[in-house]
């Protein structure tokens, strides 16, 4: 029977977690059968266009809609001036504990952005006023016939420069353009610096880069006039918290808000945000009671949509003369362009991810967000730790380098082993639990990279390539996963004796409705075809959080598995009442329960039917749970990076020619999906090392509002990626799975700049920015441009 | 991301095509639309009429006439990747298609949109530049004019077609018995614009010298620029040759970066055609 198929999924026995069971998704999305937001659009449905500031920063002098509104096909146009208060600003996502807060002295302020602009834009691509037309090219149409008048003001567009006294202010209500402030330390920093044999100081950057999804962002919305009910299908990660912004901003209550994200072609944090076009459209859809909806398109999400990284760290590292670290410190700027959701949480991980997987016996961290007249910044897959990995890995490379020592030996001598695990830092976690790293054996993972993809490797490669300079590189992260508060889950029996299990997790491709089945299935000790996944709805399951930051196998994963146990202990003891047996006497069988000693049998069914209205359990509560699980605090991930690049010396290209990711996990669910996610991580870390850059001009208009210019990582830059997992259960929840979404992209950055430094050894090349820049490595390589030096 | 208003047509003949265009000076030839539909989209280009040529039957065939071959102007970049004619008698031209865009974006355009897209970063422009091709164009008013490639293109995306000429046939020269060519294209990653890139052909006299070398630079200015000159005549082919001609002709731009690159795609390009060159020559039975 071929694979894939639903009949052999069917016949598969448990257990189902740890097993590579045919995707659910796929059929449907290789098909094409996939469900995006933009086939919803449905008809009679009206379209949205933005009106968004073609400046960075300026007053909005004039703002005249009546051309527009006379065009012929135009339902509506609203700007701030047609509202009755300023709509917003939406509320931050992340908040810090106050153990935490109190701990790395951390404080924040908001800018406070209104969903559509009112006096001031502050960045290009900012929505100013929104057109509603019966179809989609009259509404452009209409949008360029709005006029906004614009007085340019002095804009900003680097972090650093922002941070200024002198700087032009991104906003006006604030006398600062200092975003939020974090600080911390431990050990003896100085002393270390003073005595230390070798002390490496640099500055390292990454560039501003981000996910880019097949998909861009899109919102309908439809209004239930008769249950005054306002529906919203957006392509989120987050459909909870949606809803809560958009109820946060209208004052509209909960329950009369549903949220749906259909299928979701990609997210990477940029969908793990809410946005001002998620309150503005359904908004309108209330005022005009007609299904609205806008849908992104490319030129709008690479200036509108959420950016990442963008952070400069200006760091120092001490080691001693045999390399084991004796402090380490950075000094890093954020840059939030206009402002963002999620500040306090790119700030904390930044911090906490610089201390990487090392022993450490002093750390300093200060780190600060800077405003600027650029696009908002939301996670990117990572959120702060590729940056932090980057500054890390870099200077361990070049306090190597002093020694003598290979990049390889100077990790492993700093890696805390396999007895000193758990492996405690004094500081708290974001949560304000202690960090306690539960790690398995950290340089067993770095060896077994380096055993799939050994140095020699290079020297092979290079006699393959003569025309190339090629180098290895090595690099390892640390992540923190299964970040709380919580998840919620619901499973319920349903006629027939299948069951729904739905989870506040909504999927962006991440196999939700293949990994929380199994996991339901292992714990109902069912056939997993009797298990149906439904998330990504407000109505499925009430409360709910979202899918980002490595965590929805963790904490969804383990609120299905809560949730699944107790229903089935329950329906153990219906079984039994059922069975006119004691509890003690049923035993699990295939299709439900059994008593050996009557030899009676029960299935699902019979019990669904029991407790329906005919039934004899119809006494009973129907069988259902619904269950809030809150980890004690976040579980850690560990893992090695290792690539071979090649480095035209002529033109200054460089080619990844080999990768390898040995990581330590959990249990896996899905090995996969893991290994999916892993390569797909790598791939995004590629295009983030090599090619991607959001660029702006000194006036802070965007460079990049094409895939011609914003440069994506095409099959030719991406090898073929080896994974292998290295299983390291946890106590730390009942599945003992560990996060992994991220793992495949934190130290691609910081591997691929070591590896071109191997490559450029001889010349002596430094890299300290990515995307690596050819130019700077061409003109590094070349005394003349007349041939190589 | 939709296009302005425009009117459109969909022409039977050459003939109607040029009246269109004559009746309506706004008004743009479609063809493959890889350039002009983008460009719609962006609403940075905004006829008022678009006359789609995509049919013309008449202006999709190539032809081998003596000494060259004569190409319409709606031959697709992968037809001039495969087809065996183009691959047998302009060699060239066919391995400089290969490197235009992708699959997709090479099944649809054309060769006389290509250049009558003059982007300084186009394969077929800087390829027909290097071949000495001849643009023929047609109108009402001017009749058909024979135009040389190096006088065709102006500036960047300007080129000195009137408003209501039509691109309708190309004609390069065929590849002779000593001459070999080479075609290089730096850029970020495969497909991408062009950073740099070099298309040349190397000619040897009977005793292996070098009889002529044409070659021709693209994204090294505001249109593809033709660089050789008769220097090299009578001397050996070999690297070291091909690295001081490229020293030489890489143009001097601001940008050292720029220039090492055009140094580099002309060096490799040099290198490439002088190997083929004297294979051809030993394959011909040559000294």
């Amino acid at each position: 029977m071929a694979a894939g198929s639903p009949a052999s999924s069917s016949m598969m026995a448990g257990p189902y977690v740890g097993s590579s069971v045919p995707r659910r998704e796929d059929d449907e999305l290789l098909a094409g059968q996939g469900r995006f937001l933009a086939d919803l659009v449905g008809a009679g449905t009206l379209h949205a266009v933005f009106v968004r500031s073609t400046h960075a920063h300026a007053l909005i002098e004039e703002l005249d809609t009546t051309e527009a509104r006379s065009l012929p096909g135009v339902v509506a146009v609203v700007s701030a001036g047609d509202l009755e208060a300023p709509l917003g600003p939406l509320p931050t996502l992340h908040e810090p504990h106050p153990l935490f807060a109190d701990v790395f002295e951390f404080s924040m302020v908001d800018a406070a952005l209104p969903c559509l602009a009112g006096a001031e834009v502050t960045y290009v691509g900012q929505p100013v006023a929104v057109v509603v037309a019966n179809s989609r090219r009259i509404a452009e149409d209409a949008a360029e016939l709005v006029t906004v008048g614009y007085a340019p003001l002095a804009s900003v567009t680097d972090a650093e420069a922002a941070l200024d006294p002198h700087s032009a202010l991104v906003h006006d209500l604030l006398d600062t353009n200092e975003a939020a402030r974090i600080r911390c330390s431990f050990g003896d920093v100085d002393g270390a610096l003073e005595a230390a044999s070798v002390v490496v100081a640099d500055c390292y950057r990454m560039g501003r880069h981000g996910a880019v999804p097949l998909e861009c962002r899109g919102v309908i919305a439809r209004v239930d006039a008769r249950r005054n009910r306002t529906e919203v299908w957006t392509s989120t990660q987050i459909p909870h918290l949606v809803q809560r912004a958009i109820c946060a901003v209208t004052g509209w209550p909960r329950e009369t808000v549903r949220v749906v994200a259909p299928n979701v072609g990609g997210g990477f944090g940029t969908k793990a945000n809410v946005y001002a076009e998620e309150v503005v459209i359904p908004l309108i859809a209330r005022r005009l009671e007609r299904d609205v909806a806008w849908v992104e398109d490319r030129l709008e999400h690479l200036t509108s949509a959420a950016q990442g990284r963008d952070q400069v760290h200006r760091c120092r590292l001490a080691v001693d003369s045999a390399g084991v670290i004796l402090a380490w410190q950075s000094d890093f700027v954020v840059d939030i362009g206009a402002g963002s959701l999620w500040t306090a949480g790119i700030l904390a991980n930044t911090a906490i991810h610089l201390m990487g997987p090392y022993r450490l016996p002093a750390f300093r961290v200060s780190g600060r967000a800077a405003f600027t007249n650029k696009a908002l910044v939301a996670q990117y897959r990572g959120a702060g730790r590729p940056e932090a990995c980057f500054a890390l890995e870099r200077s361990l490379d070049q306090a190597a380098r002093e020694l003598g020592l290979s990049p390889a030996e100077i990790r492993r001598r700093n890696l805390p082993g396999p007895d000193e695990m758990p492996y405690v830092r004094p500081l708290p976690y974001r949560d304000g639990v202690p960090i306690v790293y539960d790690g398995g054996d950290y340089g067993a993972c770095l060896e077994a990279c380096l055993q799939m993809l050994p140095e020699s490797e290079a020297k092979a490669l290079a006699d393959d390539h003569p025309q190339l300079l090629v180098g290895h590189g090595v690099a390892t992260y640390i992540e923190a996963t299964g970040r709380g508060p919580y998840e919620c889950a619901r499973v319920t029996l349903q006629p027939g004796g299948s069951f729904e299990v739905a989870a506040g997790s909504a999927c962006a491709g991440q196999g939700h409705r293949t990994t929380l089945a199994q996991v339901a299935a292992d714990a109902l000790d069912v056939d997993l075809a009797r298990v149906c996944v439904r998330n990504g709805d407000t109505d499925a399951v009430a409360d709910g959080i979202g899918t980002f930051a490595s965590r929805s196998a963790v904490v969804a994963g383990n609120a299905v598995h809560v949730a699944a146990t107790r229903l089935r202990t329950r329906a153990r003891a219906l079984a039994a009442r059922q069975l006119g047996v004691s509890v003690e006497q049923v035993v699990p069988v295939d299709a439900g329960f059994a008593t050996a000693y009557r030899g009676a049998t029960l299935t699902w069914g019979d019990l669904a039917a029991a407790l329906g209205r005919e039934g004899s359990l119809a006494d009973e509560q129907p069988l259902q749970e619904i269950v809030r699980y809150e980890p004690r605090t976040v579980t850690w991930t560990m893992g090695a990076h290792a690539a071979v690049v090649g480095v035209d010396p002529d033109t200054g290209l460089g080619r990844v020619l080999r990768y390898a990711v040995a990581h330590e996990g959990g249990a896996d669910i899905h090995p996969g999906i893991v290994e999916g996610q892993v390569i797909g991580g790598v791939a995004q870390g590629i295009g983030g090392a090599l090619l991607e850059s959001f660029g702006y001009d000194a006036d802070g208009q965007p460079t990049s509002g094409t895939l011609a210019e914003y440069l994506l990582p095409a099959p030719c830059d991406v090898p073929t990626v080896q994974v292998r997992h290295l299983t390291a259960p946890t106590s730390a929840n009942p599945l003992g799975v560990r996060g992994a979404g991220e793992s495949g992209t934190i130290a691609v950055y910081a591997a691929i700049a070591s590896a071109i430094e191997a490559a450029t050894a001889a010349q002596g090349v430094r890299v300290r920015s990515t995307p690596v820049d050819p130019s700077m490595l061409a003109l590094a390589l070349h005394t003349s441009i007349d041939g190589p030096a | 991301m939709k296009p302005p208003p425009f009117e459109y047509v969909r022409v039977e003949s050459v003939q109607q095509a040029l009246d269109e265009l004559h009746a309506d000076p706004e008004a743009k030839a479609l063809a493959g639309g890889q350039s002009l539909v983008a460009l719609l989209n962006l609403r940075l280009a905004r006829p008022s009429r678009l006359v789609d040529i995509g049919r013309l039957g008449e202006l999709d065939r190539i032809f081998e006439d003596r000494d060259s071959l004569v190409l319409g102007g709606l031959v697709r970049h992968r037809r001039l990747e495969n087809d065996p004619l183009v691959r047998r008698r302009a060699p060239l031209l066919a391995e400089a298609a290969s490197h235009i865009g992708h699959l997709a974006i090479r099944n649809r355009g054309t060769l006389g949109g290509s250049l009558a897209h003059a982007d300084p970063a186009g394969e077929l422009p800087a390829v027909i530049l290097a071949l000495g091709g001849t643009c023929y164009t047609d109108s009402v008013d001017h009749g058909r004019r024979a135009i040389p490639i190096e006088d065709f293109f102006t500036s960047h995306y300007t080129t000195v077609l009137c408003a209501d000429e039509l691109l309708t046939w190309v004609r390069v020269p065929t590849v002779k018995r000593l001459e070999g060519w080479g075609f290089v294209e730096i850029a970020r990653r495969s497909g991408d614009f062009a950073m740099a890139g070099a298309a040349c052909t190397v000619c040897l006299d009977a005793a292996g010298r070098i009889d002529g070398v044409r070659a021709a630079l693209m994204s090294a200015g505001p249109t593809p620029i033709l660089v050789s000159d008769a220097s090299p005549v009578g001397r050996w082919p070999d690297e070291e040759l091909a690295r001081e001609l490229a020293a030489q002709w890489a143009p001097a731009q601001a940008d050292t970066f720029r220039r090492l690159l055009a140094n580099t795609a002309l060096r490799r390009a040099l290198v490439a055609a002088m190997q083929r060159a004297q294979q051809r020559r030993q394959e011909a039975g040559v000294g």
